[in-house]
């Protein structure tokens, strides 16, 4: 680490760095069509989330859609003045679709961010430590396990207003727990390989020999599991809105759901139905799409001969 | 004692502190966190402020915290849950019905799904690369991802609005009024109802098994007991059952984990399709705040999955000896 003495063609090679890790990155995911595919969906769904708010023709609530007589248009199917049809409310839909995206992102994001850097630093101290350490989180993955997310989630969301910033601690808070198993297992095997005995025979500490030495050899999986935790909280926030524990101040997909089944207009408002919903299987089978690519590479033990 | 029996002891320990420690976060979860239950009950009207104290000592919420904890452990151990708020009936008579309706929707469809996954599973996984592997794969990617409520509605809209095959809502018709599990489960009506979502709890639990069952044969195509087998002249069929044999360990266990977690219920299966199931009823008690009924869906549904944990780790431990079982059971 000499970034010290030449900070600025440390600072190059870096950038150089990272330019041909995204590079491979892509040429990798060129290769596997569907995952290639989900790529788009994925890019495609945060530019929406991003930009939708500021693309959407008219506001998703305060707006309604009227006719040229000025009455209120409910469920209308797609028209000129409704790209998208109306809801049984008189709202656009195209509006509520584009700028529902917002809440599904901004939760997926760092629901599956906070899941991946939970998991992983449980998974990564209680293989490292092992012995009582080990045990504690262990145990106390086994009771996140027990206690089933779904309903815990929803009493949790019962005595306090949703928010969304609410709902991603809520989920991240019960899904660390898949990736903390499966790094913890991996971290087991590659403590005991020669360079991190031969860290710690150096005198390395072990605060050093974790991070700088047993870790990089784990974080793939780790940023494989984010990638799942990412498609988790999405499904989990459209869910748990889907059954009227979301943030009521915003539109999001899983809400527009819950009010076209609560209405009761599922069965001729398709187009009220299918924007949200094939935006929400899209995104999260895209998700796995992409993750399963980096997983046949990840998982040593599916690597035979095809 | 040997060292099974040891692992045995051990594990049991465990999942009983488990069992503790989890009323005990119900608990606190349900009486920590502001709101009353009698709040909507008083914010109506329909009450005075004595008769809410005695409702509230017939419930012994005058009592202190700790006595009030000491009593909850007490009863909801021995499975004595009390009454429910709203329904006024013995909770146990509200949720029984509820979990029967939810293990007849399930149980089988979990049965259905890893026997047909996870042969299919076996099979593309030893035709690798083939046709039916991609399709599979992505098939299931995309039915194991999507929230299972979206796929209901997907199915929904097919098959009960536009081919009108199947009913899209409820259990039985409204006019039916069956006595006895057997009237109800027994009809042509039910069957009619139980279509639908039977086929797509089947089709949401169908990726894991197949992943499973595929990735296991992947695992074993290159190992040296094929290598005999195939030199001993043995077919591919009866190749792929060997391979396939010896990959059902993670399957088994899978399918103990799954099997304890239907004790919750599809929630969002059931709301989609109306079924009157243990998790819809979590629900509604939630939205309604009626506490002994949600405190004691709670706990069945985690001991479940103790108990389901419980004998995945034993099953583990019993067949596969690689497995230690001494410490921790790690690998």
């Amino acid at each position: 680490m000499s970034t010290e003495t030449k900070p600025k063609a440390e600072l190059y090679k870096r950038v150089d760095r990272i330019q041909s890790l995204v590079r491979d990155q892509f040429a990798f995911l060129r290769q596997d069509r569907l995952a290639f595919a989900g790529v788009l969906v994925v890019g495609a769904f945060v530019f929406t989330g991003v930009f939708g708010p500021l693309l959407a023709p008219h506001d998703p609530i305060e707006y309604t859609v009227r006719d040229q007589a000025g009455s209120i248009l409910r469920l209308s199917g797609p028209t000129g003045a409704a790209v998208l049809g109306t809801t049984a409310y008189g709202k656009d839909v195209l509006s509520q679709f584009l700028a529902g995206a917002r809440p599904t992102l901004i939760v997926g994001l760092f629901g599956g961010l906070g899941t991946g850097a939970i998991g992983f630093l449980v998974g990564l101290v209680s293989g490292y430590y092992g012995g009582w350490v080990d045990e504690v989180l262990m145990r106390l993955t086994d009771l996140t396990f027990s206690l089933p997310f779904m309903p815990m989630a929803l009493l949790l969301l019962t005595f306090v207003t949703p928010n969304i910033w609410l709902m991603t601690a809520i989920i991240a808070g019960f899904l660390w727990k898949m990736p903390a198993r499966v790094v913890r297992s991996e971290v087991l095997s590659v403590r005991e390989r020669t360079f991190v005995k031969s860290a710690r025979a150096s005198g390395a500490s072990d605060f050093r020999t974790m991070f700088y030495h047993v870790g990089p050899n784990v974080l793939p999986i780790g940023f494989l599991y984010t990638a799942y935790g990412v498609a988790w909280a999405i499904a989990a926030q459209a869910s748990l809105a889907f059954l009227g524990f979301g943030d009521p101040t915003m539109t999001s997909w899983g809400r527009m759901l819950r009010q076209v089944f609560e209405s009761g207009n599922m069965r001729i408002a398709w187009w009220w139905v299918f924007p949200p919903a094939i935006g929400i299987a899209a995104v999260t089978t895209s998700v796995f799409l992409i993750g399963r690519a980096y997983e046949e590479v990840i998982n040593p033990e599916i690597q035979t001969d095809q | 004692m040997t060292q099974f029996q040891r692992f045995l002891a051990k594990r049991l320990a465990i999942s009983v502190l488990l069992t503790l420690v989890a009323v005990s976060v119900i608990f606190v979860v349900l009486r920590l966190l502001p709101g009353s239950p009698f709040e909507a009950l008083v914010t109506s009207g329909n009450l005075n402020q004595q008769q809410i104290n005695e409702i509230r000592s017939m419930y012994g919420l005058n009592q202190p915290l700790w006595q009030q904890y000491v009593s909850y452990m007490g009863s909801i151990l021995t499975f004595e849950f009390g009454y429910s708020i709203l329904r006024s009936q013995p909770v146990w008579s509200v949720l029984e019905p509820r979990l029967v309706n939810t293990l007849i929707l399930l149980v089988p469809a979990l049965v259905t799904t890893a026997v047909l996954s996870s042969s299919l599973g076996m099979y593309v996984g030893w035709n690798r690369g083939s046709f039916l592997e991609k399709f599979s794969i992505i098939s299931t990617t995309f039915l194991r991802s999507t929230p299972v409520f979206i796929t209901g509605i997907f199915f929904i809209i097919v098959f009960a609005y536009n081919l009108e095959l199947v009913p899209a809502f409820g259990m039985r018709s409204v006019t039916a009024s069956p006595e006895g599990y057997a009237e109800t489960f027994l009809s042509v009506d039910f069957a009619y109802h139980y279509v639908l979502p039977f086929t797509v709890a089947v089709l949401y639990y169908s990726g894991d098994f197949l992943l499973l069952a595929r990735n296991g044969v992947v695992e074993k195509r290159g190992s040296e007991f094929l290598k005999l087998h195939r030199a001993k002249g043995l077919s591919e069929m009866q190749q792929l059952a060997r391979a396939g044999r010896n990959s059902m360990l993670p399957i088994l266990t899978y399918f103990a984990l799954r099997l304890g977690m239907i004790f919750q219920g599809l929630i969002l299966l059931e709301v989609v399709f109306g079924w009157p199931g243990i998790g819809r009823e979590l629900v509604l008690a939630i939205q309604q705040q009626d506490y002994p009924l949600v405190q004691a869906a709670v706990f069945i549904m985690a001991l479940a999955v103790i108990i389901a944990n419980l004998a995945a780790d034993v099953l583990y431990a019993y067949f596969d000896p690689t497995v230690s079982t001494n410490g921790s059971g790690s690998a």
